[in-house]
């Protein structure tokens, strides 16, 4: 019988340290694991970009007797904080990532800390313990979102990952280390001070720092309370604690979690959107939209040239910051409803390759953005569960053509199949991985719970197709 | 090397012409950061804030650098080994030092300003090469530029001017302070000190609750190395938004922390001729004894009762004597506790501070201790003391009071007012009052002549051409 009198926090740190493997479900393990390789596979595609050079170049400042891997760099090792760091920016480098509801992009923000901090422990974690630290992370921050009906919309204030994703951080590494309940509170209670960051900084290069920040501040968090550091006790009960982040806050116990029974996850109950191409959630219905209107006018004239489309009309939600009419730079296209029309509309589809700057700056795209047009029905929230988007195309000769969007695949009522799953993650790995690093992954990922060693995944990380063993040392972190 | 750590990497993804820069409340402060010159400090903010620089990192860091890294207490070490600390590290662990006891300077509208700030300018200053340290005036007007940001984020808001009960300010303003105060001293340009603004909003912000906890005090060390990271990733290229301090309606930047916001432009430092430091017009205080800013007017009316008991024939205080004790003070949650559990919360609570003037006529360091917080005349005290927020006493450091109302079991009542306590910034602490303070606190870690090279150096600063006799001593 749970003492009536414990707090909200007491319930989550009880949780956090009480949950074992014997209470992941097969739905749970199934659902996760394919979180865990759409999450490594974006991850080594964004080692690509400029914003995770940046952010490993300050990285290499540090230096510790400890370290892990950093993705894609065989021979760079850092301090398991800046390799949940810089790991953590390549997850969100491109908004790639899984998206959940109430939104947030809860992997990115758990799994690079969780295989940074295995790498440094002693004993090294088996694939199992790896797993139900990963949903215990997950499960922290779907509670969390839970708390407040202003989380059930797309978000305007605080960006979640920043609010959630070092909270469920916390819990997983604190898991992973075995710390007690009131350790495993402690560790929320350190993470709450490291939560938040403003929107504005969404579709700017800074947006991927939210996941790496909440990966590495999380992890420091459990860090600092294994060393005896302690926080509020109350930290998720008070209005002034993790409720500042919310206007309406209600938070609720964590059921029990008795050793042999049953849990009831999130993710059983939520499945998660895995992303088709690399950019903001809302884009993707846009883009299925846009697909189907322009099959429409092929059908109809298989020599119709696009670039005769004299107006196209968008009905998404309002949100002001994905309303892009005319983006400059590859973070703000990733935000951009009339970007990802376009590039749909005279592609038909949306790929990475569409937000290099040679697809950006085509002549007929940046044409054909100025003939969109916005508008915000009344009957179309900014939420990811209930949204939608209409586009309507007019032609120079006047006929019009009409397609809507309710679910695109991908989303959580339409699942990515495992196939194409695997095979986004195959494309994605290979850019940097060989293929047979790639394809020993999709091997660990699915027999997970059987692997004794979950660090072997570092090592696989770093397998880079152009670097042999013998390079690595060229690659080796100097300060 | 430093050279390369300034050189901006230079992004071309895209051959586009971003359009010219409008004037935006934003690009105001990156502008500003840069443009700033020491001919701007005039003596005033000199010298005040040479005063700031006196009582912070120097005397609370190094009494803790011990405290630290003893064995059986916690430590924020990492990659040690005779190394050196990285310098957001250092930034961190001193910064911690500084607020760990609460005894740090507060401002009005609310924060602690210093702490935030001078851990990461000692931190780049140690990154620097030998003979590339920034001159005395350097330091100090990159100090005086943290200082500066934090006051003017400050007034964006009317809910600012209120002691604070969701975000705990070091960790909004104090993170850009600290920002922007590196962006200075790194000498970045304006866009990258715009940038660094922007990144450093991505890391600020810590609720309340973990005020008066063992958490509180890495609320300074945070905003001090995460302000110190910020300006390092801008020197490195990262962008952010361009409109981080702006309004705009349906996306938050730094808003995000403020019901109310409206923010303004700053001055351009060519345009105006003088420009003028909030620092001029708004003089520190700096606290007594360890404890929360409300504190000090508890213990100043308390003590004041003390003194009139100790008239008295008995000449001394014993709970007994006592029936009632009544507070009338600010309505503020987290420094209202009757029963005080830890050094921690001790420290924010007016009842304990109340009732140890009481006894002992002053709060002290010592007071915090555990033997002098398990007293059991104390907690006799304690459980006779009631509590009252008049309507006319707001919870605002400028304007608050604190009336202590005792009466004794003969039917006697004594009663002590206090409107502004010794230290506050209507009635600063003398020069030999910080001194001494410094002295206490810097000789309880250091030999005495460190000590002395330590008070010369910060009387000299504006006059060192290398701010090696301020770092020296310190290591």
């Amino acid at each position: 019988m749970r003492n009536p009198n414990s707090s909200v926090t007491e319930s989550f740190g009880a949780a956090v340290s009480s949950l074992n493997a014997a209470h992941l479900t097969d739905g749970v393990i199934r659902r996760s694991k394919r979180m865990m390789l759409d999450t490594l596979g974006v991850g080594l595609l964004g080692t690509s970009s400029p914003v995770f050079n940046v952010v490993l170049q300050h990285g290499k400042m540090y230096q510790s007797k400890e370290n892990s891997s950093v993705w894609g760099r065989p021979g760079t090792f850092l301090p398991p904080y800046y390799a949940a760091f810089v790991n953590g920016v390549a997850v969100h480098s491109m908004d790639f990532d899984d998206t959940w509801h109430p939104a947030t992009h809860p992997s990115g923000a758990v799994l690079p800390a969780l295989l940074a901090l295995a790498e440094t422990l002693h004993s090294k974690p088996s694939g199992l313990e790896l797993l139900l630290a990963f949903n215990v992370g997950l499960e922290v921050q779907g509670r969390l979102l839970r708390f407040s009906k202003q989380a059930h919309n797309i978000p305007k204030r605080f960006h979640p990952p920043a609010v959630v994703g070092v909270m469920g951080s916390a819990a997983a590494t604190a898991k992973l280390l075995g710390l007690s309940p009131t350790q495993s509170m402690a560790a929320m209670a350190i993470a709450c001070s490291s939560a938040g960051a403003p929107m504005a900084n969404a579709a700017t290069q800074t947006k991927p720092l939210h996941l790496g920040n909440a990966a590495r501040r999380g992890l420091e968090a459990s860090q600092l309370a294994l060393l005896g550091l302690e926080g509020n006790k109350q930290i998720l009960d008070l209005e002034s604690g993790f409720g500042v982040f919310y206007q309406d806050y209600i938070p609720q116990h964590l059921a029990e979690v008795t050793p042999n029974g049953h849990y009831r996850w999130v993710l059983e109950d939520q499945d998660i959107a895995f992303k088709r191409f690399p950019a903001h959630l809302g884009m993707h219905w846009v883009a299925d939209a846009a697909v189907n209107v322009r099959t429409q006018i092929l059908t109809e004239d298989p020599n119709a040239d696009l670039r005769q489309i004299k107006r196209i009309t968008l009905r998404v939600p309002s949100s002001r910051y994905i309303d892009r009419p005319i983006p400059d730079t590859e973070h703000q296209a990733r935000h951009s409803f009339q970007f990802n029309c376009c590039s749909a509309l005279l592609d038909g589809e949306v790929t990475v390759d569409s937000f290099s700057s040679k697809m950006m700056n085509r002549k007929s795209l940046r044409e054909l953005l100025h003939k969109v047009h916005l508008e915000n029905p009344e009957d179309n929230p900014a939420s990811f569960e209930k949204m939608y988007c209409e586009i309507m195309v007019e032609m120079a000769r006047g006929e019009t053509h009409t397609a809507r969007c309710n679910t695109f695949y991908g989303h959580w009522r339409k699942p990515l199949s495992q196939e194409h799953l695997v095979r986004k993650f195959k494309t994605n790995a290979s850019t940097v991985l060989t293929s047979g690093a790639a394809d020993g992954i999709v091997q660990i990922i699915e027999n997970l719970e059987k692997i004794p060693d979950c660090s072997v995944l570092g090592s696989y990380m770093q397998f880079h197709k152009h670097v042999t063993q013998r390079e690595q040392s060229y690659y080796s972190a100097s300060v | 090397t430093l050279t390369s750590t300034l050189t901006s990497t230079t992004r071309r993804q895209h051959a586009l012409q971003r359009t010219a820069p409008e004037e935006t409340v934003t690009s105001s402060f990156g502008r500003f950061i840069q443009g700033v010159q020491p001919s701007h400090l005039s003596p005033k903010v000199i010298q005040r804030s040479k005063r700031m620089v006196t009582t912070e990192v120097f005397d609370l860091a190094l009494q803790h650098c011990q405290h630290m890294y003893a064995p059986d207490d916690i430590s924020f070490v990492y990659g040690r080994n005779g190394t050196k600390l990285s310098p957001t590290l250092a930034a961190f662990v001193n910064g911690v030092a500084v607020h760990s006891m609460d005894f740090d300077d507060t401002w009005h509208p609310a924060t602690h300003p210093s702490g935030a700030v001078l851990p990461a300018l000692l931190a780049i200053s140690d990154m620097l090469p030998k003979n590339s340290k920034p001159r005395g005036v350097d330091l100090l007007l990159a100090f005086n530029v943290g200082i500066e940001i934090q006051g003017r984020l400050l007034r964006f808001s009317n809910e600012a001017r209120n002691i604070p009960k969701r975000f705990h300010p070091p960790t909004v303003v104090g993170t850009m302070g600290s920002a922007a105060a590196c962006a200075r001293l790194l000498s970045l340009d304006p866009t990258q000190c715009s940038n660094a603004l922007a990144i450093a909003a991505s890391l600020s912000g810590a609720p309340m609750a973990n005020a008066a906890t063992q958490s509180k005090p890495l609320h300074i060390g945070n905003a001090s190395r995460l302000g110190l990271e910020a300006a390092l990733l801008a020197s490195r290229g990262l962008e952010a938004s361009p409109l981080i301090l702006d309004a705009v309606p349906g996306v938050a930047g730094f808003s995000a922390f403020y019901e109310d916001y409206a923010p303004q432009p700053l001055p351009s430092p060519e345009e105006v001729e003088m420009h003028s430091f909030l620092l001029e017009e708004q003089d520190m205080a700096f606290k007594r004894f360890p404890a929360h800013l409300g504190m000090h007017w508890v213990a100043d009316a308390a003590a004041t009762v003390h003194k009139a008991l100790m008239d008295l024939p008995i000449r001394s205080i014993s709970p007994n004597m006592v029936q009632d004790i009544l507070l009338r003070v600010p309505h503020s949650k987290y420094i209202n506790r009757p029963y005080p559990e830890s050094e921690h919360q001790a420290r924010h609570s007016f009842q304990f501070n109340a009732c140890t003037a009481l006894l002992d006529g002053e709060v002290t360091v010592q007071s915090f201790q555990n033997e002098a917080v398990l007293r059991p005349e104390l907690y006799e005290l304690l459980s006779r003391v009631r509590v009252e927020h008049p309507q006319d006493n707001p919870a605002n450091f400028n304007r608050m009071y604190a009336e202590v109302e005792v009466t004794l079991v003969s039917g006697d009542v004594f009663r002590g007012r206090c409107d502004t306590f010794y230290g506050h910034w209507r009635n600063p602490l003398s020069e030999e009052s910080l001194k001494k303070k410094f002295r206490n606190n810097a000789g309880a870690v250091l030999t005495p002549d460190r000590v002395d090279a330590l008070v010369q150096a910060v009387d000299e600063l504006e006059y060192l051409d290398d701010c090696t006799p301020l770092l020296t001593p310190l290591q």
